[in-house]
């Protein structure tokens, strides 16, 4: 029985006692593992995802602060362009080269939990201790077959920004509660009218990738639609392709024939110059947006565009892999990652939901009247639906997108959301829907 | 002793070139033949082991609407671009080929674009391609008078796949311009001066001389340019990974449908069954272009 096994059902026992305790314990097995032995520190690779957003600063304080905080173990930080970051994994772990700790996009983890590229987290006391505080929707995401497999530092929020000044002059007040379909249309319209010729922005700049499936998923499930059916992720057949996705998409494809969103764009600028009022997207482009915008920039509440206000949830996430050499002293940096302060460091940075409930208290945006706390309402409101968490994902999530893709360009929303699920059916039929073993 | 010499010392001279190929390219491909036939997935688990399934790749992917319209979108491609690009570079060629004081520099910024990385080139094109403030527009605004309006090149289905041509062919063209340019300055200097004695004009001495002269050249570059045309893969990669795009069938070719199915998908047996095909149909291509242009008494 490998060490780390040994120390988690001895950790089990003692769950309740403090953090700083179970950290001793996990530090004492670290040491005894045998690379102590060598007199140098316990060295791991820390993949993540490096892009234009300030996550990778953060990283990178995160690691030397970890580095200096203690003597036993050495991080190793590589940072790999987020636009391939989950080809570059995939191809590392068919390799047999994944590094000891590594980032995930989302739902992509459940891949390797499969695979079992990836070891399951819970046995470790810090991380069990860490997982009770996770929010609800990090957990989900994270888990596999009834066991934990990653921690995330943040969740994600998705709505729409506003541009107080523009909404002003077309005489639209920012909303507190979610707009009905029919009042966003209007909003829309009143917004053109106002001279705006594409009002709405919805980053199509992104492409056809893993946007299209977080940002719209969400409207299709607004009209009772999904992915895939959730109950035992068997089929997408009615869901992704049953009447209310095609309601939900055909809106989509309206809005952009309609030109209320400009569906060539190719970067910030729609919003930040002011040619667009209104922006559907994360919370990643707070910063940014902030930074143009200032005291005009107004969070408004996902729209309730069907049946219920639906929005996206999950975001990076840490797993530990199944070649790491030295599990026990992965986990001690997971269980540093997850800690107030680092979550803190970096949701200040990118605008993300921190993603503990102790690191939401203390969090400024958060709080009582934050510039974000409507993200965490959204979530505790329940409106947030993860991704779906099966190895099909890279396959239902790339159908979606394409999908999306041509019926933004005018294709029939019929056609293209019957190939999507054809797609996703035939590979689950493939992999006889996921054994587990 | 000295016909066996002469048996063995062939072999051993091949014998690298023998070995790197078939390590490097026979094996590979019989390794794709294997695997066409089976379920391989990039990340298998222990709970489903590989399982050999048939022919239910090659079932699927003549189901696939993808895999149509990658072959559709290579064809279109390989038929514009081989006899374009082969016969703008045969006018470059002559063109630079002139004892003109200047014409060495313009071999050389002919040749540039080769020099350029494809993906360094895409992107600086697409810059160009741009819907509103690109150049090409205001070129095209310029010189129908405001007549043509701007269009999104990359996002307009009709035109997306023209777009990409225009930019390969202004990359590839200065290879085959050199190549032509060597089989040029192999034409004897007599026959010319000859055709001239006898009064034969300029188009005549092309026709009569250079053609016939650069027969073995034009075979060679018409071959080598279908097949990599038909290998299209770095634009349209770039185009599709670079935000707002067209319709992905309306650009994307086999290569980059084998790498998406076998690399993000994850469909190993899959991609294989369709690299598989694919080689099937460039060696047909190339076989049968080759017939052709030998047909005619050739060498």
């Amino acid at each position: 029985m490998p060490a780390w096994q040994a120390g988690g059902v001895g950790g089990r026992a003692r769950s309740a006692r403090p953090l700083v305790r179970v950290q001793v314990v996990a530090l004492a097995a670290g040491v005894l593992l045998g690379c102590g032995a060598a007199g140098g520190r316990n060295r791991i690779t820390l993949w993540v995802h490096s892009g234009p957003g300030p996550e990778r600063d953060v990283y990178r304080a995160s690691i030397r602060a970890f580095n200096e905080s203690q003597n036993e173990v050495q991080v190793d930080l590589t940072e790999l362009p987020e636009g391939s970051y989950n080809d570059q994994i995939y191809a590392a772990a068919l390799a047999r080269q994944l590094p000891g700790v590594l980032e995930f996009d989302g739902p992509y983890v459940t891949t390797y939990a499969w695979a079992k590229r990836i070891i399951p987290i819970d046995p470790f006391p810090a991380i069990r201790a860490v997982s009770r505080d996770m929010l609800p929707t990090l957990v989900s995401q994270g888990s596999f077959n009834h066991r934990l497999y990653t921690v995330g530092q943040y969740d994600s929020g998705l709505a729409l920004w506003g541009n107080r000044k523009l909404l002003a002059q077309a005489g639209v007040s920012p909303p507190a509660e979610p707009w009905s379909l029919a009042e966003f249309e209007a909003v829309l319209g009143k917004l053109r009218r106002s001279g705006l010729d594409h009002p709405l922005d919805m980053k199509f700049n992104y492409g056809a990738g893993e946007w299209f499936t977080y940002g719209f998923a969400p409207i299709l499930q607004s009209f009772g639609g999904d992915l895939i059916d959730r109950r035992d992720f068997r089929t997408s057949r009615g869901f992704i392709n049953g009447p209310a996705a095609v309601k939900a998409m055909t809106l989509l494809q309206n809005w952009v024939k309609a030109g209320y969103v400009n569906a060539s764009t190719r970067d910030d600028a729609d919003f930040i110059k002011g040619r667009s009022a209104l922006s559907y997207v994360g919370h990643w482009t707070y910063a940014s947006y902030r930074a143009a915008l200032g005291q005009d920039l107004v969070l408004i509440p996902m729209p309730n565009f069907g049946g219920r206000a639906v929005t996206g949830a999950g975001s990076w996430n840490f797993g530990i892999s199944a070649d790491c050499a030295n599990p026990q002293a992965a986990a001690r940096l997971l269980a540093f990652l997850m800690s107030p302060g680092e979550i803190a460091r970096v949701t200040e940075a990118n605008g993300a939901v921190p993603g503990t409930f102790t690191a939401l208290k203390t969090s400024r945006n958060y709080g009582p009247g934050g510039a974000l706390a409507l993200y965490k309402e959204q979530l505790f409101r329940d409106e947030a639906v993860v991704r779906p968490a099966t190895p099909a994902y890279p396959v239902i999530s790339t159908a979606f997108a394409e999908a999306v893709n041509d019926i933004i360009a005018g294709a029939d929303v019929k056609t293209e959301l019957d190939q999507a699920s054809r797609r996703i059916d035939q590979e689950i039929e493939d992999n006889r829907g996921y054994p587990v073993k | 002793m000295a016909t066996r010499s002469s048996e063995t010392a062939p072999w051993c001279f091949a014998a690298p070139g023998l070995l790197l190929l078939s390590l490097f390219l026979v094996l590979p491909f019989l390794l794709a033949f294997l695997f066409s036939l089976t379920d391989q997935r990039l990340l298998a688990s222990d709970a489903l082991p590989t399982g050999f399934v048939a022919l239910r790749n090659y079932a699927r992917l003549l189901a696939d609407r993808n895999v149509w319209a990658a072959f559709r979108n290579n064809l279109y491609f390989a038929a514009v671009v081989t006899p374009v690009q082969s016969a703008l570079a045969l006018g470059l060629a002559l063109l630079v080929n002139r004892e003109l004081p200047g014409a060495r520099l313009f071999r050389t910024i002919y040749f540039m674009p080769v020099a350029t990385t494809m993906a360094v080139v895409t992107v600086i094109w697409s810059l160009f391609y741009a819907p509103d403030p690109g150049l090409l527009n205001r070129l095209v605004h310029l010189l129908s008078l405001g007549a043509i309006g701007p269009r999104d090149w990359l996002r307009d289905p009709r035109l997306v796949m023209p777009a990409v041509m225009a930019l390969s062919i202004w990359q590839g063209a200065g290879f085959q311009m050199l190549v032509f340019l060597a089989g040029l300055q192999a034409i004897p200097r007599d026959l010319y001066e000859a055709a001239a004695l006898d009064g034969a004009g300029g188009w005549q001495r092309f026709r009569t001389i250079t053609l016939p002269m650069l027969r073995n050249t034009t075979i060679f570059v018409l071959v080598t340019t279908t097949i990599q045309a038909l290998q299209l893969f770095t634009q349209v990669q770039v185009i599709a990974a670079s935000g707002a795009s067209a319709p992905v069938n309306t650009f994307r070719t086999v290569v980059l449908l084998v790498v998406q199915e076998g690399f993000r998908n994850g469909r190993i047996g899959y991609a294989s069954a369709l690299s598989v095909v694919f080689f099937l149909a460039v060696l047909g291509v190339s076989g049968l272009q080759r017939a052709l242009l030998r047909g005619r008494d050739g060498p």
